[in-house]
């Protein structure tokens, strides 16, 4: 037995595409085909924009090896000020895409599989952020937590003290005056 | 089909065995039957309301995981592509052998990980997102081609990533029959049969 409203619904989709049949059947075997591998059907549908909406906001996926070789060869051969520059500059851009420190966050957790823990607590004027990785080289945590830095900056808040060391970020920023 | 229809609900017929085994499914999670179910439903209609089917959502979302367990990660296409330009001037090889070697990677991860390693590594690409718009690909028993399109990508990105392509096809024992790449274009044409020693091309 299935709600009216549902089995309306799939009757009407079932109708455009063959049988009632062979839809439920197509529809069933997949439910279970995510359950075989620990999925709720519900989650799968909800991480299905999650590549599209990283791609709109302009990241693309590169296997970590080559991005951390490849950072640190650019560190060491443009220059550390260079790619701290780029990096925070990188990082203003997405704080006014995103428009929001919520929203910011819940990218960075979304997209950023290879971080163990990201975390933006606010108390009054001040937000605190934690940031670690057991990935990231010294190099890759330097220059990622400017990107934090250079997006929060444009989210409205100055960075008040921060320790940056391999695989861990945190940063103390307090909210810029007139935001 | 078989429906009786009553003032709320409606019989939908479906075959035993994977009713059978919804049930089971449903124990594990405490719910009954019928909530289960009409969640299923519920997620069949979203999917498509997105104008997609829950096979395809659930093939993408084996991708995302594919690229989650081989260590891709998202980074930001301008901190990529300014790097790679710049590092590529005066690179002696080496960048490119490292794509090669990560495309090699990925061929023999998804060789461990797959029935049909070739059809994953093609969806990998179709869906997987390396920036590319088009990926086209031609196969037959003699040859397997590809056409990649990523009018995103700078003419060094796209030698890189011919590169990776290159790179995880050969581990899934072809060779390369001939290839062009222009500035966010790559075709490749492989046929069967590793050859004895791959190398990227370098003379780029």
């Amino acid at each position: 037995m299935a709600r009216v409203d549902l089995a309306d619904k799939v009757l009407e989709i079932a109708s455009r595409r063959g049988t009632l049949y062979d839809y439920v059947n197509d529809v069933l075997e997949q439910a279970v085909r995510a359950e075989g591998l620990g999925l709720q059907l519900k989650e799968v549908l909800d991480d299905r924009w999650v590549i599209k909406s990283a791609r709109d906001a302009g990241f693309t996926v590169v296997p970590e090896k080559i991005i951390y070789d490849l950072i640190k060869d650019a560190y060491e051969k443009l220059g550390k000020r260079k790619m701290i520059g780029l990096w925070y500059e990188t990082g203003q851009w997405y704080g006014k895409y995103y428009e929001d420190l919520a929203k910011f966050e819940g990218s960075v957790r979304r997209f950023f599989w290879d971080i163990s823990e990201f975390k933006i607590s606010m108390e009054n004027e001040h937000v605190t952020l934690t940031c670690l990785s057991s990935k990231f080289s010294e190099t890759y945590t330097e220059l990622f937590g400017k990107f934090l830095e250079g997006a929060l900056n444009a989210l409205g808040y100055i960075i008040d003290e921060g320790e940056v060391s391999k695989g861990i970020i945190s940063l103390r920023f307090v909210k810029s005056k007139g935001k | 089909m078989s429906e009786d229809a009553s003032r709320e609900e409606k019989l939908i017929r479906a075959p035993g065995d994977l009713v059978s085994r919804l049930k089971e499914a449903a124990n594990r999670e405490g719910k009954t039957l019928y909530n289960y179910v009409a969640e299923i439903f519920e997620q069949a209609v979203r999917a498509y309301e997105m104008k997609r089917n829950l096979k395809y959502v659930l093939d993408v979302y084996e991708i995302l995981e594919v690229q989650k367990e081989a260590g891709a990660i998202f980074t930001p296409r301008d901190i990529l592509e300014y790097s790679v330009e710049r590092i590529h001037q005066e690179d002696d090889g080496t960048l490119q052998r490292l794509w090669y070697q990560t495309g090699k990677w990925y061929g023999v991860y998804l060789k461990e990980k797959s029935d049909y390693p070739v059809d994953a590594f093609i969806r990998l690409l179709q869906e997987g997102r390396w920036d590319l718009n088009e990926v086209t690909v031609k196969r037959n028993q003699e040859t397997l081609e590809f056409r990649c399109i990523s009018p995103l990508a700078s003419q060094e990105r796209t030698l890189l990533l011919r590169n990776f392509i290159e790179g995880a096809v050969h581990s899934l024992g072809y060779r390369t029959l001939d290839q062009e790449c222009f500035r966010g274009i790559i075709r490749l044409k492989f046929s069967p049969k590793a050859l004895k020693q791959e190398t990227p091309h370098d003379s780029e």
